[in-house]
């Protein structure tokens, strides 16, 4: 498979009044031609603003891009100019956002937000553009588009919204869709039916999806890779079932821990991981997990491990997998 | 058989909207008894929080009865409803907005007390506010400050000890871990569990994370549209779900295990929830069964118990 985005080294920050926050940190993975790469963490860990930095739609000031590269197809996305970017977000890569109720334009016909798009990016005559919108409803499957392009926002269902939303992505047909939690507004049913749309689309025209979400369960539906964050550094990254059948990290171990599973005996406790995530006014100089790991030793407070293999796919930030830790050192894992 | 501590009979609760009558709440009767988690499940616009409030009369119901301690709750004149009252408590689904940011954390946790007059002086207000902050995992020198100098877990927790102000028999949680992270909402159900063995609580749980709800409950209830579906115990319907709508919100559930979401069937439902105003007679389910029969869009199905324990309402079993 080729590689359609590569991050290398990537850290965003944000001024503030009270100091930096440092969001993102240090951070590289790649994403091939038609994989779909799952970014987990909890709230604040950077999964959002990792992809907001991609589509560079973060505001600058207070955001700036510290280090490092995005490159897609090639070529390096921080080095292009507004204009330029803007013709990539149009054409080739296209993001879904968490709020359908939200990223509509309430006072905007839902045809003519498809429609605007269409005539901006492809150039294409009102009344072909007015055809192609019909086009892209069905192809998400709205009943009866001809009749739903002239309606509003408000006259739509939630789950419909997203379906919109989704349309909306797909009007360039783009090499690469950003799904910042797209479901998590959504109920049980309506998720079910949104993440089948998506990968039905993904088999039929050939994408590369990057999804942001907290939840374990929709990743292991959706997702071939795995890139676990915290504290805007990634912990652990491997194809989907090796994160969860033989996750190295204590954050990852803990994480998968943490969600009842449906044949778990109700007497036994949930394993919680007590405390919350660092500050990241001042990131801790050694683990960022180092405050809440059962497993911490002495080196951990004092210097953040390097990257250490378990396979070509596969690998963890954590001084119990380094190659010289003892077996005894590793508990759980 | 033990008695049970709540008996809702029949409770109803209407809204009065511009094109007619919403029915949130349109019927229920089922029976809560004391030390259990009875866990209400249902997607977005079923009545389950309707359904909370309506029990402990934040709403006044539009019908029925609520049975508590041999009395029928919703007879009751405003003062011996407040006497009542402190017995129920709840806890609110977003830490941020029940919390009133200008009131300190002792202010906040004292405010039941405060109502119900329920300190001699002082000291012992603030005595009492610190044993319930230590019950909660949080401690004296978070007393001093404001809702906004707490994460969400932390803010959940302030919450949790507020409703215990009173040492209620009966919490309603509405949705209390829904804005939490994980590994936080691990914190918090363990909590919860923790309290009710200590107190002896008893809990209505609304949530639509039915794996959370199977881990908490004894027994489930789902609803869909105002109606009851089933009710059973929780590794029963869990096991064994008999209504269409049980099955197919169960098979939703996104597992985090790769290998059994590759191999599983989903029930797929097709459409979203209809508006549940000036709704037709019939199965509130029919627009979206698969299994629908012609009776089902002309009379309600009963909600009858079908094996022991396990109550359906389904035409078609």
């Amino acid at each position: 498979m080729k590689t359609l985005l590569e991050v290398k080294n990537l850290s965003v920050s944000f001024k503030t009044f009270f100091g930096e926050v440092e969001a993102v940190r240090n951070i590289s993975f790649d994403v091939g031609s038609s994989e779909t790469v799952a970014i987990v963490g909890e709230s604040g860990c950077g999964k959002s603003v990792t992809a907001n930095s991609i589509m560079q739609l973060l505001p600058m000031p207070p955001a700036f891009f510290k280090n490092g590269q995005i490159i897609f197809n090639g070529k390096n996305l921080l080095d292009k100019s507004d204009k330029e970017m803007e013709v990539v977000r149009g054409n080739e890569i296209s993001m879904i956002f968490q709020d359908p109720m939200t990223s509509l334009n309430p006072t905007m016909k839902i045809g003519k937000q498809i429609v605007e798009g269409l005539i901006r990016h492809q150039r294409l005559s009102k009344s072909e553009a007015k055809k192609k919108a019909v086009e892209m409803l069905n192809l998400v499957a709205v009943p009866e588009p001809e009749k739903r392009v002239n309606q509003y926002p408000h006259e739509f269902s939630g789950g419909m919204r997203q379906r919109v939303m989704i349309a909306l992505a797909m009007v360039s047909t783009p090499r690469l869709l950003i799904a910042d939690e797209p479901t998590t507004a959504l109920d049980v049913t309506v998720q079910a039916q949104i993440l089948e749309l998506m990968k039905e689309i993904q088999n039929k025209l050939e994408m590369a999806i990057i999804l942001i979400t907290h939840d374990l369960g929709v990743v292991a539906d959706m997702s071939d890779k795995v890139i676990v964050m915290y504290a805007g550094q990634i912990l652990e990254e491997g194809l989907t079932d090796e994160i969860f059948k033989a996750p190295c990290h204590p954050y990852t171990i803990k994480l998968l821990a943490s969600v009842p599973s449906l044949n778990m005996s109700r007497n036994e406790p949930l394993h919680s991981i007590d405390g919350t995530p660092p500050d990241l006014y001042i990131p801790p100089k050694g683990c960022s997990f180092y405050d809440r790991c059962e497993n911490a030793m002495k080196i951990c407070k004092d210097y953040m491990p390097e990257f250490h293999s378990r396979s070509a796919t596969h690998r963890s930030r954590c001084w119990l997998n380094h190659p010289m830790a003892k077996d005894s050192e590793r508990g759980e894992s | 058989m033990t008695v049970p501590l709540i008996s809702a009979k029949n409770i109803k609760k209407y809204f009065d909207v511009g094109e007619g009558k919403l029915k949130a709440v349109d019927g229920l009767t089922f029976d809560i008894y004391p030390g259990e988690t009875f866990g209400l499940v249902g997607e977005s616009g079923c009545g389950k929080s309707t359904a909370g409030r309506t029990i402990i009369r934040l709403y006044d119901p539009t019908d029925g009865e609520l049975i508590f301690n041999g009395r029928n709750i919703y007879d009751l004149s405003i003062n011996e409803m407040r006497e009542v009252r402190k017995n129920f408590q709840m806890i609110f689904q977003d830490p941020y907005a029940s919390l009133n940011p200008r009131m300190t954390v002792e202010d906040i946790v004292a405010e039941p007390l405060d109502i119900h007059k329920s300190y001699t002086n002082k000291e012992e207000r603030r005595e009492r506010v610190i044993e319930l902050l230590k019950l909660v995992g949080l401690n004296e020198e978070h007393s001093m400050r404001f809702p906004h100098e707490f994460s969400g877990g932390q803010r959940q927790r302030i919450g949790i000890a507020r409703a215990l102000a009173l040492n209620p028999k009966f919490i309603v949680c509405d949705e209390p871990i829904s804005a939490l992270d994980v590994s936080i909402q691990a914190q918090v159900v363990n909590l919860l569990k923790e309290l009710q063995i200590k107190f002896g609580l008893t809990y209505l749980f609304i949530a639509h994370d039915l794996s959370m709800v199977r881990y908490i409950s004894d027994r489930v209830g789902v609803m869909y549209l105002g109606h009851m579906m089933e009710l059973s115990h929780s590794e029963e319907l869990y096991k064994n779900p008999l209504h269409p709508y049980t099955k197919a919100l169960l098979s939703a559930i996104p597992i985090p295990d790769p290998d059994i979401q590759r191999n599983r069937k989903r029930i797929m439902l097709h459409g979203d929830v209809p508006s549940p105003i000036n709704i037709k007679e019939g199965c509130r389910f029919v627009d979206r069964c698969t299994h629908a029969l012609d009776i089902c869009r002309k009379q309600t199905p009963k909600f009858e118990e079908r094996i022991k324990g396990h109550f359906v309402a389904c035409h078609n079993l």
